[in-house]
């Protein structure tokens, strides 16, 4: 009888150990989940805790808002009308949107650019109607694509130079899930995760106290991975050439224009992922990362490794990953480290 | 605390028997998945990923055909103008999805409960 005693708490102490069943948790750790459509992409927010569900109520209005203010195809948002009119007194959020754009157009030194919107056009990108365009007409656009004809005196925007034309694309996601971010702190939800179209944000640790697996997608291969990175309060965003395309006369023309050349940029990255922890600044520099390639963007990134950490993958199927990361991604494939 | 050579058997023998249910636990997991199809924010239907099948979704907003096939699932057709969906390719694991933006129409893994794995995919 007591042998049975025995072997019975031992077999209820193992089953304990191995199923996990001794957990640490708060009395609520469910997720709340909302999914919508905005920005033309699909969206999922995700907060866990008992004020999760106030909390991403708040953020699904939020991104509503913030779409109608800084979509450029919309004839009632602030960007079109600024773009139309070259003036225009902008909201405090249209207006620091414009401002971290113009200064990741700075800091990049142009190869992140919010003006590219006349190429765009001419591209078909912004209707969806695509068709190539001639040189001449290319190098005309180029000429309205200049950052600094557009001004930004507190919330006073002006284009200085007729026919230019601002896209706040490129880091408006970014800018939304940062924004998500603050709402889940205000709302008191230490564990988050947003994914705006492939655009990933995350607040504190997952509710069991370890961090958020993010996956970077394997452009080359269904359903299959370039690696996993283990993180807690960052966004990580990817930008390449495979998401938005189309094929004319057997060639394939991607959406991330080089502002140097009018056409899509091909410096032998084949996506450029970042991981920081402002979105609108990793957004804006996946795309910046991608234009430049792989040399330019690891000495941009010697020069400003303290805002971000980046994972390139290149035409020659290689990852290369930037030093503050390096032990939290891991990938199968062959990895160089930048540091 | 006496422990004779019977106890010691006992407790060896509970030990292997729980490190293999908890081994067939974990890669008993992938067979478990779903396949949730939502159009316009509302589920449309729940599938088992380990079996196949071809799924005809007709909305106001146009049709789409999903298959199901060998573990993965893909969209194998769809009437929308840009066709990104088709182009999306196979999706295997818990956390991806291909979505048509035009039909609003989303077509995501779910991890069956307790199964460890990624929580969001950048792309």
């Amino acid at each position: 009888m007591i042998r049975l005693c025995k072997i019975f708490s031992i077999l209820i102490i193992v089953l304990c150990l191995f199923s996990g069943c001794v957990q640490v948790g708060s009395a609520d750790d469910s997720p709340h989940i909302r999914n919508f459509f905005a920005m033309d992409t699909y969206m999922t927010v995700t907060a866990y805790g008992e004020n999760g569900k106030a909390a991403v109520q708040a953020a699904e209005d939020r991104v509503y808002e913030l779409d109608a203010l800084l979509n450029a195809e919309s004839r009632d948002s602030e960007i079109y009308s600024l773009n139309e009119n070259g003036t225009a007194t902008l909201s405090d959020d249209t207006a620091s949107v414009l401002k971290s754009a113009l200064y990741c157009c700075e800091l990049t030194d142009g190869a992140f650019n919010p003006a590219m919107h006349p190429v765009m056009r001419l591209w078909g990108f912004t209707s969806g109607k695509y068709n190539v365009p001639s040189n001449e007409s290319i190098k005309e656009a180029l000429k309205l694509t200049k950052p600094s004809k557009i001004s930004l005196k507190e919330n006073k925007a002006t284009i200085n130079l007729k026919g230019t034309e601002i896209d706040l694309g490129g880091i408006a996601k970014g800018y939304t899930s940062s924004e998500i971010m603050q709402i889940f702190k205000y709302n008191k939800v230490k564990s988050g995760i947003v994914n705006l179209g492939g655009n990933v944000q995350t607040v504190g640790l997952k509710p069991d106290g370890s961090d958020w697996s993010v996956a970077i997608d394997n452009p080359d291969s269904d359903g299959s991975y370039l690696g996993v990175l283990k993180t807690h309060d960052k966004a990580v965003i990817t930008s390449g050439g495979y998401e938005r395309n189309f094929k004319k006369n057997g060639m394939t023309y991607h959406h991330i224009i080089d502002p140097t050349t009018g056409y899509p940029a091909e410096n032998g990255l084949v996506s450029a992922t970042v991981v920081a922890e402002d979105g609108a600044l990793a957004d804006a520099l996946s795309t910046a990362l991608f234009v430049m390639g792989e040399k330019k963007s690891e000495n941009f990134w010697r020069n400003n490794k303290e805002n971000f950490d980046f994972i390139l993958y290149t035409e020659q199927r290689k990852i290369i990953a930037s030093d503050g990361i390096k032990d939290s991604f891991k990938t199968e494939l062959e990895m160089k480290v930048i540091s | 605390m006496k422990m004779n050579k019977r106890d010691f058997i006992a407790i060896a023998v509970v030990l292997v028997l729980s490190a293999a249910g908890f081994l067939f636990l974990n890669t008993k997991h992938a067979q478990g998945s779903r396949v949730v199809i939502t159009v316009g924010g509302s589920e449309y239907g729940t599938y088992p990923l380990a079996s196949d099948k071809v799924i005809e979704i007709k909305s106001e907003n146009g049709s789409n055909t999903v298959a199901i096939e060998n573990g993965s699932v893909y969209m194998k057709d769809a009437d929308c103008p840009d066709r990104y969906c088709v182009k999306q390719g196979r999706i295997t694991d818990s956390g991806d999805s291909v979505i048509c933006l035009p039909h609003k129409l989303v077509v995501e893994v779910c991890a069956s409960d307790g199964e460890n794995t990624i929580d969001a995919v950048a792309k």
